[in-house]
């Protein structure tokens, strides 16, 4: 059996305290002086090892905490108190919630899945990737192997062009030349951020992340250093700002070039090839509402592999009014319409904030999907944005070790890898190529509402009168 | 600021629910002065302990200020009272080591008045 893919997690604690969803306000005037103190009583000995994080002022009271109320029950004149943190209400934005960042601290710090013990208590449909449901008919009961066990579920992809058919001359020699493919283990790459603060510890807790993963990870053509060096098979190098300038030695000595798209893109294609045959080449725009005509034509005069980009929310440009995964729907069926769908490859990026959301994109036509502001959160980063307005990191993300940032992001991939082998499991598809595009094993909220409801109150429906 | 303020280091524990907005409304003031002011929010002024005030002078703040709500509006019903009698006791600590009792200093807001936290720190080391 070929060698399973495992990504080894090692727990790396975080260099701050978390901000906790709730906070111990304990009054100890009033105190009743009882024989046995409730604050004895913690199960989880929290007021026994109390101490002040002096960097931050938290108390450990509230980072240590397990939320069981048994204290704040218990004592009986009612002097402990638990209250939502209004810090952890303030974390992130709408799109990326407070319980989002929360959760992704989590899988960065053990690398291991989230579990919801209480229950789904809802909503069942949401915005954007929370308006479509995935198929988990054969969750009926475990493979007797278990998905993480004997059962093999392949995550692997294949980036560039692939060939519809090959041809043999009479004698039965192949003429036609398989153009190149880049393989990765699992369907993520890591993509420039939109935002972040300076410090180059942060691409190099990437690149080295991807080296560990066995992915990719883009970086702008202007960060690229001399000591990203050892990382050159693990870059995709965004040439965003003269392809010219790069040295043809640097040219030959990458996998992949990424172009953003221009007028005269695949010229730039074909002079890259010609330097090295061996490359592939992304070609990357943002999503909007001619997406779809532009990714047909560049699929049709050559494009190996197409990055359609959305912003950190999963939007396109202002005027387009669909979410990333409605877009790449859509782009996905009118290559197929157009019959280019299976010789290009489409990566979409934007707005990718959990594990789910991968599957999720993969359903709707992505053939593997860029991970960005994940990455950033897998480092402690709050979402403040606070770097945008050029005002210093609250976590000091210009500073970090690269080797301790890569170890988060790899516990982070690793926990998203083991859901996504779980959505598969459920959806009984072991084969991650096989669930592009399988959009008949999903359901979409918007469209089962109008086909439910669309009716209603219109006159002659009822009794097809 | 005025000169006589240059270079002192500032650290404000403020209760949240003086500015439900705080998080952006500070930001302004961080820019501006960069590490030379912190900001501590706490979600009920009567959460601060003698511990977290003489940690802040430990840590260098040469002036530390306590934001309260004002009398009978805390949202914990007395939180504010409590803050006032933890920074009198920690006064009287750090006056017995020999430092100025006024290195803390408590600010209770008037009631009926809303405010921001740009603007009350813009006030105080106005």
């Amino acid at each position: 059996m070929a060698h399973k893919y495992h990504i080894l997690t090692s727990p790396t604690p975080a260099r701050f305290k978390p901000i906790t969803k709730a906070g111990i306000i304990a009054w100890e005037e009033g105190c009743l002086k009882c024989a046995r103190c409730v604050k004895k009583d913690c199960v989880y000995k929290v007021y026994e090892k109390r101490s002040l994080d002096s960097r931050q002022m938290l108390d450990s009271l509230d980072t240590a905490c397990m939320d069981c109320f048994r204290c704040v029950q218990n004592c009986p004149n009612r002097l402990i108190q638990k209250s939502i943190n209004p810090l952890y209400k303030a974390l992130g934005d709408n799109y990326w919630t407070p319980e989002i960042i929360e959760n992704i601290w989590n899988q960065a710090e053990n690398g291991r899945v989230p579990v919801s013990g209480g229950g789904y208590h809802g909503p069942f449909s949401g915005p954007g990737f929370d308006a479509m449901w995935t198929d988990m008919s054969e969750i009926v009961r475990p493979t007797r192997d278990g998905i993480h066990g004997r059962e093999y579920i392949s995550t692997t992809v294949d980036l560039g062009r692939k060939l519809m058919s090959l041809e043999f001359d009479s004698g039965g020699k192949l003429i036609s030349s398989p153009p190149p493919l880049v393989e990765i283990p699992l369907p993520v790459i890591f993509d420039v951020l939109p935002w972040s603060p300076g410090g180059k510890g942060i691409n190099l807790a990437f690149l080295e992340a991807a080296r560990n993963t066995r992915t990719f990870a883009v970086i702008h053509q202007a960060d690229f250093m001399t000591d990203m060096d050892e990382y050159v098979p693990n870059i995709i190098l965004f040439a965003d700002d003269d392809v010219l300038k790069l040295s043809k030695e640097m040219i030959r000595r990458l996998k992949i070039i990424e172009l953003p798209d221009s007028g005269n893109v695949m010229a730039i294609q074909e002079h890259l090839k010609k330097i090295n045959p061996a490359l592939v080449i992304f070609i990357r725009f943002r999503l909007s509402r001619n997406a779809s005509v532009r990714a047909a034509a560049l699929a049709k005069e050559g494009a190996e592999v197409i990055h359609l980009t959305a912003n950190e929310n999963g939007m396109g440009k202002a005027e387009d009014p669909l979410f990333i995964k409605d877009r790449i729907r859509q782009i996905h069926s009118h290559l197929i319409e157009a019959g280019l769908r299976d010789e290009v490859t489409l990566i979409g990026s934007g707005g990718v904030a959990m594990a789910e959301h991968v599957a999720k994109l993969v359903i709707c036509g992505a053939d593997a999907v860029a991970v960005d502001i994940p990455l950033l959160v897998a480092m402690e980063c709050r979402v403040c944005r606070r770097c945008t307005e050029g005002i210093s990191c609250p976590v000091d993300l210009e500073n970090i070790d690269y080797a301790w940032g890569a170890s988060r992001i790899r516990n982070l991939i690793s926990g998203w890898h083991n859901q996504l082998l779980e959505v598969m499991g459920a959806m009984g598809i072991r084969e991650i190529r096989r669930m592009r595009g399988e959009m008949g094993r999903a359901m979409f909220f918007e469209e089962l509402e109008k086909e439910i409801f669309s009716g209603m109150g219109i006159k002659g429906l009822i009794n097809g009168k | 600021m005025k000169k006589t303020n240059a270079g002192k280091k500032y650290a404000i524990f403020f209760c949240q629910q003086i500015d439900k907005n705080q998080d952006v409304n500070r930001r302004s003031i961080e820019k501006e002065f960069g590490p030379q002011i912190r900001f501590f929010p706490i979600p009920c002024s009567g959460r601060i302990e003698p511990l977290h005030l003489m940690r802040a002078i430990e840590s260098g703040a040469d002036k530390v200020y306590v934001v309260t709500c004002p009398e009978g509006a805390c949202r914990y019903r007395e939180g504010n009272i409590r803050a006032r009698k933890r920074l009198l006791y920690t006064q009287n600590l750090i006056e017995e080591i020999g430092l100025e009792r006024g290195m803390l200093e408590l600010i209770r807001l008037k009631a009926g008045n809303n405010y921001t936290v740009d603007k009350l720190t813009r006030e105080l080391l106005g």
